[in-house]
């Protein structure tokens, strides 16, 4: 058990290394000089500056280490990461891990609400529409499952803005993050999610319908509801690991909502950091995002370790066949 | 929705993809005007008879430039998503063939951190990087999609492994290569065609996404990402301007889940249990 | 009186009123739809339960006996649809079984009323058949709870006396128990305690035993024939095995294609068959138990496969196979024979180079198999040759008969296209697969048939050895002799040596020169067939051969 956890840990940091590895060169790959990127181009300053400029470079140039090997560069940068500095914005001049902190509390609170939302729906709908199966009822949820799930984000957020921000009047824009103006990004956003988890329940359930101990289940003169509640408790167990995975993907896409809904979260803000070509915050939010996806799977394959180790086995065979 | 013998979300699928098809393939006979030409005079025109779904701010007919535009977006999709599922086949065979190797550890390992970079990450990373083009977007798509094609592949070749078939083959003198095209590739095959149609869909989408926000392919291009940014940056005098687009990526999307849906159905025809 | 001993004083429910009839099915008419088809399963059946008896409803595959059960209670699929027929459960209730048209589930019929207290039902796989995330524990207490047959507290006591009455000496620890945690006999016990413990007016039980090796079917049997004398139970015994309804039932209704071919009691009907089926049933099975007398001396002394020292462990830790000796001389018939786990396909899967022991050699004609790589292994399926216990699923579906035969010579690549198509086209005629057949893909073909495809192919690089790994255990009796005549025509006329794995002990014992009974994953002993029954001197070999006598007593 231990030697189980302390295998999944090592592989984590393993991704994490070979996570860094790849940022790392896709900043030394991307094509133009730093240096220039931040000065601006030589070819703009005028010809009696070139002299300066091409000090101020080579000062830059020694100040970012850019003139030592790439090892070097990179255990640099990594020994930087460790004490968790990210660097410092070329735009505002603040350190980024202090920004990109300062807007964590926006984007979690997003995403879990949206998580909550999205985990409500699809549990209810999914079963629902199992319980239906070839009914009125499924038919109707699998065809808005097909709908939505082909619909653009944005598309979505922004007929929901226009909907209760212009027409009901009942939200108001505004570029600051709180409760009361929480629900319509996280209902967009659990929106979104939805009909994956609506489908997955949906499959789940129908498979444990078919088993034979639901059968047997029948068999013993137990209700309807009581067998389904048997198959239910079989059919969640995947099911929750795709709710614990689908955060990851939420947390990334809430980039779009934030963005709508001027939602002051870490995606919006490196956003705005792109348009602004700030790479050291580029690269910091590359680098949160991709910790945070590292340590979500690692969260949800402990949990699943600690659950009885058969079942795990069998259920992540299971959840792997599902298209 | 549908079951084997009635495959309604196939069918209709099918047939949304082929008027789609039609559409853009046939723009430069059906679309009303020229897609690039600009006409000063009526910029930002809202829908009416002459131009169904209005202007954008240079005065061109969105409509055709709607129609137009499909081809460059499918066409590119369409290659990317090709060159990630060959990539993925490819990779889910060997790792499933070699299952517990050194090969298939360092593949897994690989898949792992891919797996650990959102798209939209690594889209943005690369957008900021190099620069917003939607070859660039193409690129990233190729560089991380293949990754679901590949856990796929290798969940069904160690399916496959365990079955009586297999050992069957092995038995029976086959090699390496007869194993991998007669056993393998034809049980690899259909399930990921099906994830191809929904990835296909999702890939379109997070293409449109990424050009909502300005880090697709740019304007002017005909093409409809770039009219997607074009008209998020006037949205609030034109809103109409992003329903051409937006009309046709649904469309596209919904064919595509339709057929996913429908080919699904197909494939694994469970009994559905009542209780 | 004994039931007052497991359930109280309250003796009443278990001695019910005399009623001559406790099941009784009338006309009922059972069809599947198969795409656009509707396929008729039981045609006007109509058969009658009497109280405190055991009926075993014996078929082969196809014959609609599984339909019975689930038609009963309630649980064919969808796609099945009740044509008519009634159902008389006791003295008071009448179900109409066509209620509901068009719906296999029969809605309308309560079937919440039916089910547990009026037919409960025992099925083949009984690890399957219990909640894998529930204790056992936890089953009893549902079931007890839901039909309001006890009180919260006297829950537990009721399941460990139910589970005592059923051999369990330690009832507390296995209803703290999952179902993974038990063996299949194990859950097949837990099962009917589950069943009793609703005191059904009519116990069904679906192939209870065909899932599990011999001794643990024996067990489970025979603690269905005691409980049911001792609580005067009603069963309804649905069965393949001649051998298994001649153990426990009183009365037999042998089932053909949706008839009743013969009805009546169980020793008169085994001993005088009326009905031609029955014969035929009851000759298959004497064919393949019936030891031929020819064989004795048909094999030479030389070997042609030594294997010395096998070892063989699962994730470095469970051992599958420890010091395993045994000597295959040509042309010799060597039966292997073992219970589920002992290992024995594990062995004829490191024979044939689908796993590489830790440990030992396999010598084939001084060569250590084990010890080849590459191209020398794959070489070896020109000398050694398996056919599998699922025929049908060990041919690709996409192919034709003619097609899955020229495979291993293309492989090999011997011969060129004509000179295959003559090669494969003698091996089926052999095999009995000619004409219209050739061109049939396995999907349109029997399962017998498949197996016979699958021999072909493996005799088609005329091997030295071939192994059949359990290869008639899936065929339904009848078939299972024609298949095993067949392999000793072909084992006479090719002069192959055959390793026959088996859990069956008749089949090896009529087939094979020398039998060698695994357990554990090693061999206890090698005896010649004829002398195995009184010779032997290990106590799993008496074990296996005296459960396996007991149920065959007075059959032959």
């Amino acid at each position: 058990m231990y030697r189980m956890l302390l295998r999944k840990l090592l592989e984590a940091f393993v991704t994490l290394f070979c996570a860094t590895l790849i940022i790392f060169a896709l900043i030394r790959l991307a094509p133009g000089d730093p240096v220039q990127l931040l000065l601006g181009h030589p070819g703009e300053a005028a010809l009696s500056d070139k002299q300066a400029f091409n000090d101020r470079a080579a000062g830059l140039r020694a100040q970012l280490g850019l003139d030592q090997s790439m090892i070097k560069q990179y255990t640099a940068w990594i020994h930087n990461l460790v004490q968790l500095d990210l660097g410092t914005s070329i735009h505002t001049g603040r350190a980024v891990s202090a920004e990109i902190v300062a807007r964590l509390p926006a984007t979690a609170m997003l995403s879990a609400a949206a998580l909550l939302i999205q985990a409500v729906l699809g549990l209810f709908f999914g079963t629902v529409s199992a319980l239906k199966a070839g009914k009125s009822y499924d038919n109707a949820i699998r065809l808005a499952c097909v709908a939505l799930a082909s619909t653009p984000a944005f598309v979505i957020g922004l007929f929901l803005l226009s909907l209760f921000a212009v027409t009901l009047g009942a939200y108001e824009i505004s570029s600051e993050a709180g409760l009361s103006r929480l629900w319509l990004p996280a209902l967009t956003l659990g929106l979104i999610g939805a009909p994956q988890l609506i489908r997955m329940v949906r499959a789940n359930m129908l498979s444990e319908f078919g088993r034979i101990y639901v059968l047997s289940a029948l068999s013993r003169g137990l209700s309807r509801e009581r067998v389904v509640k048997h198959a239910l408790r079989n059919a969640l167990l995947p099911v929750i690991t795709m709710i614990a995975l689908s955060l990851t993907s939420l947390i990334s896409g809430a980039v779009v909502i934030e963005s709508i809904f001027s939602w002051p979260g870490i995606g919006k803000y490196a956003l705005d950091s792109i348009l602004l070509k700030d790479y050291p915050v580029i690269q910091g939010y590359a680098l949160v995002m991709v910790s945070l996806v590292i340590l979500i799977h690692l969260c949800v394959d402990v949990v699943y370790a600690l659950i009885d180790p058969r079942i795990h086995r069998k259920r992540e065979a299971g959840a792997e066949e599902h298209v | 929705m549908s079951n084997a013998n009635h495959p309604v979300s196939l069918v209709s699928g099918i047939v949304v993809l082929g008027l789609l098809a039609i559409l853009i393939l046939g723009a430069p006979f059906l679309a009303p005007y020229d897609p690039v030409k600009q006409n000063v005079t009526e910029r930002l025109e809202k829908p009416s008879m002459e131009h169904p779904l209005g202007t954008d701010r240079f005065g061109r007919d969105v409509l055709s430039r709607t129609l137009h535009g499909g081809q460059t977006t499918l066409i590119s999709s369409v290659v990317a998503l090709c060159a990630a599922l060959i990539i993925g086949l490819f990779v889910g065979l060997t790792a499933g063939m070699f299952h517990g190797s050194i090969i298939d550890i360092i593949l897994m390992r690989l898949i792992d951190v891919l797996l650990s970079f959102p798209f939209m990450v690594l889209a943005m990373v690369i957008a900021a990087l190099f620069g917003t083009s939607l070859s660039h977007l193409l690129l990233a798509v190729v560089a991380v999609w293949w990754v679901s094609f590949a856990r796929l592949t290798r969940s069904v070749v160690l399916h496959a492994k365990n079955e009586t078939s297999f050992a069957a083959a092995r038995v029976l003198g086959a090699t390496n290569g007869a194993i991998i095209f007669k056993e393998l590739l034809p049980k690899a095959i259909s399930p990921v065609l099906i994830l191809a149609t929904f990835e296909l869909g999702s890939l379109i989408l997070s293409i449109a996404a990424l050009s909502f926000l300005g880090l697709g392919s740019q304007p002017p291009a005909p093409e409809w990402g770039s009219m997607l940014a074009d008209g998020r940056d006037h949205f609030m005098q034109a809103p109409h301007i992003l329903i051409g687009p937006a009309l046709f990526i649904f469309l596209t999307v919904l064919a595509f889940n339709l057929i996913g849906e429908g080919l699904r159905d197909r494939l694994d025809p469970y009994e559905k249990t009542e209780l | 009186m004994f039931a007052a001993r497991y359930f109280g004083e309250d003796t009443s429910i278990m001695v019910k009123k005399e009623i001559e009839t406790m099941l009784q099915v009338t006309n009922l008419q059972v069809a599947y739809k198969q795409g656009r088809q509707s396929v008729s399963v039981l045609d006007n059946l109509s058969f009658g339960l009497r109280q405190g008896e055991i009926l075993a409803l014996l078929g082969e595959s196809g014959s609609g006996k599984s339909t019975i059960a689930k038609a009963v209670t309630g649980l064919l699929p969808p796609s099945a649809h009740i044509g008519g027929g009634t159902m008389h459960i006791g003295s008071t209730l009448r179900v109409d079984m066509a209620v509901g048209k068009g719906r296999g589930k029969g809605r309308g019929i309560q079937w919440e009323r039916i089910r547990g207290r009026g037919v409960a039902m025992l099925f083949q796989d009984a690890q399957q058949a219990l909640n894998p995330v529930l204790k056992i524990g936890a089953h009893f207490r549902e079931s007890l709870l839901f039909h309001r047959l006890a009180s919260p507290d006297e829950v537990v006591p009721i399941s460990i006396r139910l589970l005592s009455l059923l051999g369990f000496t330690d009832g507390e620890r296995i209803l703290e128990c999952y179902p993974f945690q038990l063996s299949g006999g194990m859950c097949q016990r837990v099962c009917l305690a589950l069943a009793l413990c609703l005191k059904p007016s009519v116990l069904i039980a679906d192939e209870p035993t065909s899932a599990l090796d011999t001794v643990s079917q024996k067990e489970v049997l025979d603690l269905l024939k005691r409980t049911q004398k001792e609580l005067g139970l009603t069963v309804l015994l649905i069965t393949h095995d001649i051998a298994v309804a001649n153990a426990v039932s009183d009365r037999v209704i042998v089932l053909n294609k949706g008839a009743i071919e013969e009805e009546g009691d169980t020793r008169t009907v085994f001993s005088k068959p009326r009905a031609a089926y029955t014969r035929q049933l009851l000759s298959s099975r004497s064919q393949i138990a019936k030891p031929s007398r020819e064989r004795e001396s048909a094999h030479s002394r030389e070997p042609l496969l030594e294997i010395t020292g096998l070892e063989k462990t699962f994730d470095g830790k469970k051992r599958v196979l420890h010091d395993v000796n045994l000597t295959l001389n040509r042309k010799e018939i060597l039966g292997i024979l073992g219970g589920s786990g002992s290992g024995k396909s594990t062995l004829a899967r490191c024979i044939t180079g689908l796993e590489s022991p830790e440990g030992g050699h396999v010598i084939y004609r001084g060569t250590d198999i084990c010890r080849l790589r590459g191209k020398g292994k794959r070489g070896l399926c020109k000398h050694i040759q398996m056919v599998f216990q699922d025929a049908r699923a060990s041919l690709n579906a996409g192919r034709t008969a003619m097609q899955l035969v020229q495979e291993p010579l293309q492989y090999m690549h011997i011969g060129n296209k004509e000179e295959r198509e003559t090669l494969a086209s003698f091996y089926l005629h052999e095999v009995g697969i000619t004409g219209d057949l050739l061109k049939r893909r396995p999907p349109q073909l029997s399962t017998g048939q498949c197996q016979r495809i699958a021999i072909a192919r493996a005799l088609v690089l005329r091997p030295e050895v071939l192994i059949c790994d359990e290869a008639v255990s899936a065929l339904d009796m009848s078939v299972q002799a024609q298949i095993l005549a067949l392999l000793q025509r072909l084992h006479k006329q090719f002069g192959f040596s055959i390793l026959m794995i088996s859990h069956d002990i008749r089949v090896l014992r009529s087939f094979c020169h020398h039998i060698a009974v695994m357990n554990n994953g090693s061999f206890s002993e090698v005896k010649r067939a004829s002398a195995l029954l009184h010779e032997s001197k290990q106590s799993y070999t008496q074990l296996l051969l005296k459960c396996a006598g007991d149920m065959e007593e007075g059959l032959y």
